[in-house]
């Protein structure tokens, strides 16, 4: 049932994109369509209003603004059959090291209240694997392309990143400084604002694409890791990464994830990774991707009113692999309702009479 | 595979907690293999996330055969127990409620391959624990049509585990029980009448195709190499999705590297024994 839908923009973009090659990294499209645009613009007499959904992050232009989270959503492939990908914003594609990794010992998840831990441990196929075997596919489609990727030091960041350059279809990198479940692993980086801007350096310097930097929510004030990713030259924040939480087993008393603690997801994490989003939109300046427990479009809207530019729907691809598409429906439907472009929503929050933060 | 919103024909209560839960989904029926598995949704829960996966145990037309004609395939039947939070709220199903349904999973007991090497076997050796009887039932059906021998070795905490008997007493020459308390066939653990059976006849060729807690698959394995017969087991996990993205339900396999663990959903569910690296964290305990 895979529906291709327009194959041929994404391959034109492709062509302008080779012509201006970094460091230009305006994507041609934005220019048509750009989202700053004032609110009146497009009315339509009979219909009424058609609100614009469309996102600009870090020079990638966004035909709306639900990505697909990393780790969650394989390869793009994996659902080709079940919703259109080219429906969604983008895809961000599961963790990529320079060498393939095998991953954590099972057992690797356990379903906890209103959400689920897991302790996966980047189990990838490689830099290399990932350009020859699962770029190609999501090079056909419209969808824009962000790779997450992922080290053990600044040079494994550095070096996936170097590889990944050869790649045809990448629209950005997202940097992941906060995986809760690798020894020694990414979330070392997201805790010590130094190491932050070190690594964010070095792989800015390294990138040939934007680079989003995906922030870890546990830390004691993320607005100082924010500001340490945005100094380092950061493009863009998805915040934030899983929670690290546990579960037991009362009746051996062993953990009920082998790694012990891993990484809590889904709409229990939603009021606490809001509030952070709030808080960094305040704190910096570059373009923040809302993420954490988005199952609808009521969701996401929470995120982009608290400041997001645009949202990633995570858990819920596991058990809904709709949900993206209808929370594209829902926020268009919003903006319809309320007679408002989604840029004008981004960072709209009203606190009346409060200090907020 | 098709993800679809269907309805609850029946939900029938089993002795031991257990339940025969019928749906209605023609299209997912009608693809499935023996030894695939469906994904369940609650719907309209956001306490409870994650699908749960099961056995497909029967496919079904809605009315039996009359005449000559045979009905086409639309009820899809999973047997499951309750054993946490998701059960316990599937058992309170009525026939016209609806539920997320993703199914058929996995590639089953590998179609032709599993047939032929029925086929070079003296007989078929279905070993069952507990729930494991669930994903045994369709290979058998498929394995009766093939004229192939079949022999069935069940074991449970009590008799009250021992469900779907009737189901299997048609297709195998044997039926050997076990319960842990006694009160049903051997006292103990299947694989003692297992053991006994394989030492009686040493000089036959076994096809075991086996399904149940871990202790369990684990003994199997250990004599299926000792006697040297060829071993299928379908293993059982946790899993996120069923899709075989979120590497939730991963076991260690015979590999290396990225190689080194498989998706029970995806590369599985059903596994060469020699193929599975045998370690004790390799499942959960149930």
């Amino acid at each position: 049932m895979a529906k291709v839908k327009s194959q041929k923009s994404k391959a034109e973009n492709r062509k302008s994109k080779v012509e201006t090659q970094s460091p230009i990294r305006v994507n041609p499209k934005s220019k048509i369509t750009n989202p700053k645009s004032p609110k009146s613009s497009v009315k339509s007499a009979d219909s009424g209003f058609v609100p614009r959904v469309d996102t600009l992050i870090a020079g990638v232009h966004f035909d709306n603004p639900v990505l697909t989270a990393s780790g969650t959503f394989g390869y793009g492939r994996e659902f080709a059959h079940l919703i259109d990908l080219n429906l969604l914003g983008g895809i961000v594609v599961k963790g990529i090291s320079a060498e393939p990794m095998p991953g954590n010992r099972p057992p690797r998840i356990y379903e906890t209240e209103s959400g689920m831990l897991n302790a996966i441990g980047l189990q990838n196929v490689g830099a290399r694997k990932f350009l020859d075997e699962k770029l190609p596919f999501l090079r056909t489609l419209s969808t824009r392309c962000v790779v997450n990727v992922f080290g053990y030091s600044t040079e494994d960041y550095v070096r996936a990143i170097e590889i990944l350059n050869a790649g045809e279809g990448i629209d950005a990198y997202e940097l992941n400084i906060s995986c809760p479940n690798t020894r020694c692993g990414g979330m070392v980086y997201g805790n010590d604002p130094k190491l932050t801007e070190e690594v964010v350096a070095a792989a800015k310097r390294a990138a040939r694409f934007p680079l989003f930097v995906k922030l870890s929510p546990n830390v004691t004030d993320i607005t100082v890791l924010a500001r340490a990713a945005e100094a380092a030259g950061a493009d863009a924040l998805t915040m934030v990464n899983t929670f690290v939480g546990m579960a037991i087993d009362i009746e051996t008393r062993t953990p009920r994830v082998s790694n012990v603690t891993a990484g809590l997801s889904g709409p229990a994490i939603k009021p606490v990774a809001l509030r952070m989003v709030y808080q960094v939109a305040r704190a910096v300046k570059i373009p923040i991707v809302g993420i954490g427990g988005i199952a609808t479009a009521e969701d996401a809207l929470e995120y982009i009113i608290a400041g997001a530019r645009a949202v990633q729907v995570g858990t819920a691809n596991f058990y809904a692999p709709e949900t993206s598409l209808r929370v594209v429906e829902g926020i268009r439907e919003f903006c319809r309702r309320k007679l408002t472009h989604l840029s004008d929503l981004v960072g709209s929050l009203r606190v009346p009479n409060g200090p907020g933060s | 595979m098709y993800d679809e919103t269907v309805a609850v024909v029946e939900n029938r209560p089993l002795t031991g907690g257990h339940f025969l839960l019928s749906v209605h989904s023609p299209r997912q029926a009608q693809a499935t293999r023996p030894g695939q598995f469906a994904m369940v949704r609650l719907l309209g829960r956001s306490d409870v996330l994650l699908r749960r996966p099961m056995s497909i145990y029967d496919v079904k037309p809605v009315r039996p055969k009359v005449g000559g004609q045979r009905p086409p395939l639309q009820i899809i039947q999973l047997l499951y127990k309750i054993v946490g939070r998701g059960t316990r709220l599937m058992a309170g199903l009525m026939p016209g409620d609806k539920v997320g349904l993703l199914a058929p999973l996995g590639h089953g007991f590998f179609a032709e391959e599993y047939l032929s090497e029925a086929q070079k076997a003296d007989e078929v050796l279905h070993v069952a624990g507990g729930i494991g009887i669930a994903a045994l039932l369709l290979p058998a059906k498929d394995l009766a049509r093939a004229g192939i021998r079949q022999r069935l070795l069940f074991g449970g905490r009590t008799k009250d585990d021992l469900v779907a008997l009737d189901e299997f007493k048609p297709l195998v020459s044997s039926m050997t029980l076990a319960t842990e308390n006694g009160s049903r066939g051997h006292r103990g653990y299947v694989t003692q009448p297992l053991e006994a059976f394989l030492e009686r006849n040493r000089n036959k060729k076994y096809l075991m195709m086996v399904c149940g807690p871990w202790p369990m698959l684990d003994a199997s394995v250990k004599l299926a190499a000792k006697f040297g017969h060829r071993c299928l087991l379908s293993m059982e996990n946790r899993m996120g999705c069923g899709l075989g993205v979120c590497l939730g339900c991963c076991i260690r396999v015979d590999g290396t590297g990225h190689g080194a663990y498989q998706r029970v959903c995806t590369e599985g569910p059903v596994f060469w024994s020699e193929k599975v690296i045998w370690e004790k964290e390799n499942l959960p305990k149930t």
